[in-house]
């Protein structure tokens, strides 16, 4: 099978606010395999995001070892964390988290931009991808002309944009009705079905039921 | 991140809050005028200065004075220039020639009556201060005994035209009472009259009671009036002053410093001009200080114009880490900004600086016509560019601190910021 998308070992990370410390991740030892379809479940609180915003390079673990791609995380610098979110992982946020300034193609070819890739060669790839997720005619649009379910088709052509090993998304239907939901989660089966890797955080048990394996999570542990 | 998508983002981050980015420029344009124009001014007038300075004399020249160095009005210590000293001032390195002058005691030209007075000054032939301003006649020459070179209001006094002036005898008298415009002053020794003959007239816009004669001529005259013999007088007074001409202007300073180490006090415009440049390096200073204390204002406000673009685009600043922007990407970009700010502002306070002089300029020779015909604000292209990449590096300067504040923002609470 080869080097794993993501690996975690006793992965934890506290938080301390004054004298009281919170586990948010309490010892996570598992595995996401390359081309697998993952949900996180749990319950509110249980460390679903924090698991994911360490994988995705946004926050740093207080313990254990981590490795995306076979990279171990541990040893990268800011920089280098950097070009791990721009290239390795690609984000989906519950929020869409888009720029509302700049053009829908332009929003999707921002990690190519921080990678360094030339607008021209940058913006292709961004539309290519726009039009596989049925969003060409919105790729010259700004922001706040689409709707929930463009907006998130949006973020995850440009969590794709940069081919990269794992795609992460923490609660993408949250905002949205249920048939965007729908629509969403059948995008991301598709991307599966073509060899993507997807590491999905949901609550919502149909929609978790789309993927291949499910990981439940309780008080910053994987529960069995 | 590419330069090219660096500067494009950036500027669309500038003319996005546009009201409150052309307010901040409009800052920078305002100090970077003021420093533009105010260094203008300083240059204008030290031109000015200089240029009137040149047009007195030669800068090749260093004058020895009878003193010790370091003398100033009052506190002047006399010391004698005797002909072992001119022969040291000869052996100077760079120097060319050296001229010899004695001034012989106050005196008259008899026939001008009472307004012809004069100061007799014994020069040798070619001597500096007897070149190139005759208005009729010629200089003084080698072996001319008995003649003078005579100011134009002088030449008036004896004859009815400055030329006919030319070949007239008339009587020097040395010593005796002197009227010195609406004084009369006793004269020293004993009075004695002398017959010369009018050889040339000089221009008198230098001196309008100078009478240029031999040298021989003027010690004989001071020896006379005191009853010594021109040798003795030439140890005991010594000479009146030395002039030196150095081989080249930029040598003067060493000759300054030979005179002064044979403990003679001199005096040279290349100096004067040193000094000026000296005084007119603080004048512009202190010109330059006022203008960039308007700068500083204008950085005050591209800091807190910065401060708000930051807060405000906090979440924004978190979607791009989010996405892959590093820490040096986010910093790069508000510096970026800034430097927009400083460019925008340096171009227009440049171009303000330049025209607001001119119409400045207008408005003065409209007052006053007569106004020194030189430029009053000088800019050079040293200036236009200095002041430009001044107001760049302030704009920088002032981002700087906002920018890394951005730069250090945690991603995520970024994300969550509302
Ligand atoms: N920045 C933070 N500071 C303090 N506590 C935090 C922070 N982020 C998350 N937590 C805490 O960590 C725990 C896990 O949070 P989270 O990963 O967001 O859970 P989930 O996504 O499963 O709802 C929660 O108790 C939460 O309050
Ligand atoms: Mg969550």
């Amino acid at each position: 099978m080869g080097v794993p998308a993501v690996e975690m070992q006793g992965l934890e990370r506290v938080y301390r606010s004054g004298r009281s410390t919170v586990a948010a991740l309490a010892g996570v030892t598992m595995a996401v395999e390359r081309g697998e379809f993952v949900a996180v479940m749990g319950p509110s609180g249980s460390g679903k995001s924090t698991l994911l915003n360490i994988i995705a390079g946004l926050e740093r673990p207080s313990a254990g070892v981590l490795r995306v791609d076979g990279e171990d995380l541990a040893a990268l610098d800011e920089a280098a964390l950097a070009r791990h979110r721009a290239r390795r992982v690609g984000m989906v946020f519950q929020a869409f988290n888009l720029l509302p300034r700049y053009r829908v193609v332009e929003n999707v070819a921002l990690p190519l931009a921080f990678a360094g890739v030339e607008p021209a060669a940058r913006h292709a790839k961004a539309r290519a991808l726009l039009e596989r997720l049925g969003m060409a005619a919105r790729a010259e649009h700004r922001t706040n002309e689409l709707s929930g379910g463009e907006l998130q088709r949006a973020a995850v052509a440009r969590a794709l944009v940069a081919d990269p090993a794992i795609l992460l998304a923490d609660e993408p239907t949250g905002n949205l009705d249920s048939a965007s939901g729908a629509t969403l989660i059948g995008i991301f089966e598709e991307l599966n079905a073509h060899g993507q890797t997807v590491l999905l955080v949901t609550h919502d048990a149909q929609i978790a039921a789309h993927a291949g394996r499910i990981v439940r999570m309780r008080d910053g542990r994987i529960a069995e | 991140m590419r330069w090219a998508d660096l500067f494009a983002m950036s500027l669309g981050n500038y003319g996005r809050a546009r009201l409150r980015s052309v307010l901040t420029t409009a800052g920078v344009a305002i100090g970077t005028a003021l420093v533009v124009l105010l260094i203008a001014l300083a240059t204008g007038a030290e031109d000015n200065v200089r240029r009137s300075v040149f047009s007195i004399g030669d800068l090749r020249l260093v004058t020895v004075q009878p003193f010790q160095p370091g003398a100033n009005g009052l506190s002047a210590v006399p010391r004698t220039i005797t002909d072992e000293v001119v022969a040291q001032l000869r052996r100077i390195g760079h120097v060319e020639s050296v001229f010899r002058q004695f001034d012989a005691p106050l005196g008259t030209i008899v026939e001008g009556g009472d307004d012809a007075t004069i100061r007799p000054q014994g020069i040798e032939p070619n001597a500096p201060v007897d070149r190139g301003d005759l208005l009729a006649g010629r200089h003084l020459a080698l072996g001319d005994r008995a003649v003078a070179v005579v100011p134009g209001n002088i030449a008036r006094l004896i004859a009815p035209s400055v030329a006919s002036a030319i070949g007239r005898r008339v009587t020097m008298r040395i010593g005796g009472a002197v009227k010195l415009g609406s004084t009369r002053i006793g004269g020293s020794g004993t009075p004695r009259d002398y017959g010369i003959t009018v050889i040339g007239v000089f221009d008198e816009q230098a001196s309008g009671t100078s009478v240029r004669i031999p040298l021989d001529d003027a010690l004989a005259a001071g020896a006379d009036n005191r009853g010594l013999t021109p040798d003795t007088i030439k140890q005991s007074t010594g000479y009146s002053g030395i002039a030196i001409e150095a081989d080249d202007s930029t040598n003067v300073a060493d000759i300054v410093r030979g005179v002064q180490e044979l403990g003679f006090s001199s005096f040279s415009l290349k100096q004067v001009i040193e000094q000026i440049d000296q005084g007119f390096g603080v004048f512009r200073g202190i010109l330059a200080g006022i203008g960039g204390v308007a700068l500083l204002v204008a950085a005050i406000g591209i800091a807190n114009t910065m401060v708000m673009s930051v807060l405000e685009r906090t979440r924004e600043i978190g979607i791009m880490k989010a996405v892959g922007a590093s820490p040096r990407d986010i910093r790069a970009l508000f510096l970026a900004e800034a430097a927009y700010v400083g460019a925008f502002g340096g171009i227009v306070g440049v171009a303000l600086g330049i025209a607001g002089g001119q119409v400045i300029e207008r408005i003065i020779r409209n007052l006053n016509p007569r106004t020194n015909p030189g430029p009053i604000f000088v800019v050079g292209p040293d200036l236009i560019l200095a002041a430009f990449a001044l107001a760049v590096v302030v704009a920088l300067v002032a981002g700087f601190l906002p920018a890394r504040r951005a730069m250090r923002m945690s991603a995520l609470s970024a994300l969550r910021y509302e």
